[in-house]
């Protein structure tokens, strides 16, 4: 499993070629990756500040993938998510992580974070619930 | 403040609609009734927007992100005088599959409002059969009120 054969997965999937989602680096419990920004994205058109549904988005795409990074058609079935928003997101790219805090038979827990400078100011973490089977 | 009246709430949605690009403007979002009791909006299906090879099947984010903007809409219809918002937190569940062409229609009430804070709530189906909801959500805002609404004109 390398971030170019999950990223070739990526590119089969519609709606994450819509955000423009790219993995840096993946392994069994982890997952980092980088989205584009664009005018399609925005959710505050003065301020021109990313949506919170793509920034909920972003997460969750990668909390998919390092649940399931085969996709084996398709990523992984999400049940529900939590997203805490802690500062606006703004013009540039938006990076995260995606880290596996439980997985077994039938469920996984993964918890996400997002930034744009630095880690230690991050612009939203999400928890994300998916069904295995 | 007074609760605005439904011609205020219409220039509001309108101008809110109306904008030029954005994510908003990407979900061609048609709005269908829109009063401070609540919004109710439609999008029509696009296949960008879906998880699966075929197109039939939509991602849950773009569920997501149809209740965030809803939200929004439905604060600045309930709320008068209100500046900007923030999304403080936001919960999703994902309740079947969204495997259906059809459009999505997304129904949001602001059901708590105080002076800084809003409550909503939402709920999602397939254009044609509402009693099968596929998502439902929840949010909290963080709200500034004052003078210059962000959606008071057109953009």
């Amino acid at each position: 499993m390398t971030p170019e054969s999950v990223n070739s997965h990526i590119g089969r999937v519609p709606f994450f070629r819509f955000l423009a989602i790219s993995v840096l680096t993946i392994d069994e419990m982890h997952a980092e990756a980088e989205m584009a920004f664009s005018p399609r994205v925005i959710g505050n058109p003065q301020k021109e500040y990313y949506h919170g549904g793509i920034i909920a988005s972003f997460m969750e795409a990668m909390a998919a993938i390092v649940v399931k990074p085969e996709f084996d058609p398709l990523p992984a079935k999400p049940i529900n998510l939590t997203v805490d928003y802690l500062r606006p997101a703004m013009k540039g790219p938006l990076k995260g992580r995606a880290t596996v805090t439980r997985k077994g038979k039938r469920m996984a827990s993964v918890w996400t974070v997002s930034w744009q400078e630095s880690e230690t100011q991050p612009v939203a973490e999400g928890l994300y619930h998916f069904l295995l089977v | 403040m007074e609760r605005m009246d439904q011609k205020q709430i219409d220039e509001i949605a309108a101008a809110w609609a109306s904008r030029k690009f954005g994510l908003v403007n990407e979900m061609k979002l048609k709005l269908e009734h829109v009063s401070a009791n609540g919004v109710q909006i439609r999008m029509p299906f696009n296949p960008e927007f879906c998880a699966d090879v075929e197109q039939t099947l939509l991602h849950g984010g773009i569920l997501t992100a149809l209740l965030d903007s809803a939200f929004g809409l439905v604060n600045f219809c309930a709320i008068p005088g209100l500046l900007t918002m923030a999304t403080l937190d936001l919960r999703v569940d994902y309740l079947r599959p969204a495997r259906s062409r059809a459009d999505v229609i997304v129904l949001a009430k602001c059901y708590r409002e105080t002076r800084h804070i809003a409550f909503d709530s939402g709920t999602v189906w397939f254009d044609g059969d509402e009693t099968t909801e596929i998502a439902r959500g929840a949010a909290a805002f963080a709200l500034t009120r004052g003078d210059g609404a962000m959606f008071q004109s057109p953009l």
